[in-house]
């Protein structure tokens, strides 16, 4: 059944993961080893996520969900993204003062940030391939690779906002590409 | 009491729900407004708590902003609390996100609308980049940690691995090298 597979891949993803960009990976893991998106969707996933309200991991669960299985499969997905908030966080609620001494959940997260770290350049390296493959030269795409400059410029540089900087990067895409 | 507490938890529910609908840019804006609401103006809590409690929330798996809801909500009325917090901060993003899906199915064959994607996809890998670069500071911190993180670069990128393994292995990797680290202080 689709909506029970949904809840357990996005279960798996809440539970491995610590929030924000460190889900990329789990979620473009699950969402092309079901065959459910394209890494080029994910990408959209990502953008569409970054300019609506609420935390990356929850707005990722509900597009994939819709897209996949409609509005009871955003559901099914978004209660499993949230479910480790529901039990183990709200034991943590229950426990508060000793899991705030826990070294134990420290020395997990020292092995498991530069993990994290480890799977986003994986995903930098995949949605490389995916979104600046083109005519040029046979395997690259210059107005993709020109708007990836850009947007890198005015995000470091410049420290625009990730919205901002997405609606100029949608801007230059209407200028510059010619499908 | 119980009372109280219901009421509390109501009160927590239109509160979230109403943040919920204004939280752009991850969960950092949720936490800036739970302190203007309930620290400043309310005082139902310290600047300390609600540290406590995303740091907290940070360390539990799945989203920060949805634990740090869990925890603060459990704390000011139980259990009640904790489910009216998670909601009413997740309710606005699911509501809103699906009318947007419901739009992207509409739009996204149409050839403007296709041309700008090209952008926006151009977009994903510098933003992905630019919080990486936020992430390296603490999450790099020694060669260890170097040996981690290109372990995980190769096994993401030559094998078939599932990364939620590989998230496990990292903690296992992590307990294993703070175990030598304070048997070797302590010697």
């Amino acid at each position: 059944m689709i909506y029970l597979e949904l809840y357990l891949s996005f279960l798996l993803i809440g539970f491995t993961s610590f929030g924000g960009m460190s889900m990329i990976p789990l979620i473009n893991d699950q969402m092309l080893s079901h065959g459910w998106m394209t890494a080029a969707e994910v990408a959209d996933i990502v953008a569409i996520a970054e300019m609506t309200p609420g935390p990356l991991g929850l707005n990722c669960a509900t597009f994939a969900g819709a897209r996949t299985a409609g509005t009871a499969g955003a559901l099914a997905a978004s209660l499993g993204v949230l479910t480790p908030s529901l039990t183990l966080t709200l034991l943590a609620a229950m426990f508060l003062e000793k899991f705030k001494q826990s070294r134990l959940m420290g020395d997990a997260l020292y092995g498991i940030r530069p993990a994290c770290i480890g799977m986003i350049f994986a995903v930098i390296v995949q949605q490389s391939m995916a979104n600046y493959a083109g005519p040029l030269f046979g395997f690259l795409s210059w107005p993709a690779l020109v708007i990836g400059l850009v947007s890198l410029a005015v995000l470091l540089r410049f420290k625009w906002s990730i919205p901002k900087t997405i609606l100029l990067a949608a801007g230059l895409g209407l200028i510059l590409c010619r499908i | 009491m119980k009372d109280s507490r219901l009421s509390r938890a109501l009160s927590i529910f239109a509160t979230f729900l109403k943040i919920g609908c204004f939280t752009f840019g991850g969960g950092w804006s949720i936490v800036a407004q739970m302190q203007k609401e309930y620290v400043e103006k309310r005082h139902w809590l310290s600047d300390e708590e609600l540290l406590d409690y995303t740091s907290v929330g940070r360390s539990t798996p799945g989203l920060m902003i949805g634990n740090a809801s869990v925890l603060f909500g459990y704390h000011a009325a139980g259990v009640p609390g904790a489910l009216a917090a998670l909601f009413g901060i997740a309710i606005p993003p699911i509501v809103i996100m699906l009318l947007v899906v419901y739009i992207y199915d509409l739009v996204k064959d149409n050839l403007y609308v296709s041309r700008a994607m090209v952008g926006v996809r151009a977009a994903v890998v510098p933003i992905i980049i630019s919080a990486l670069l936020k992430l390296l500071k603490s999450g790099l911190k020694d060669a260890f940690c170097y040996l981690v993180a290109a372990a995980a670069l190769a096994l993401c990128l030559f094998t078939k691995m599932n990364n939620a393994l590989i998230v496990l292995l990292g903690a296992l990797a992590g307990l294993c090298w703070q175990e030598v680290q304070n048997r070797r202080d302590l010697s």
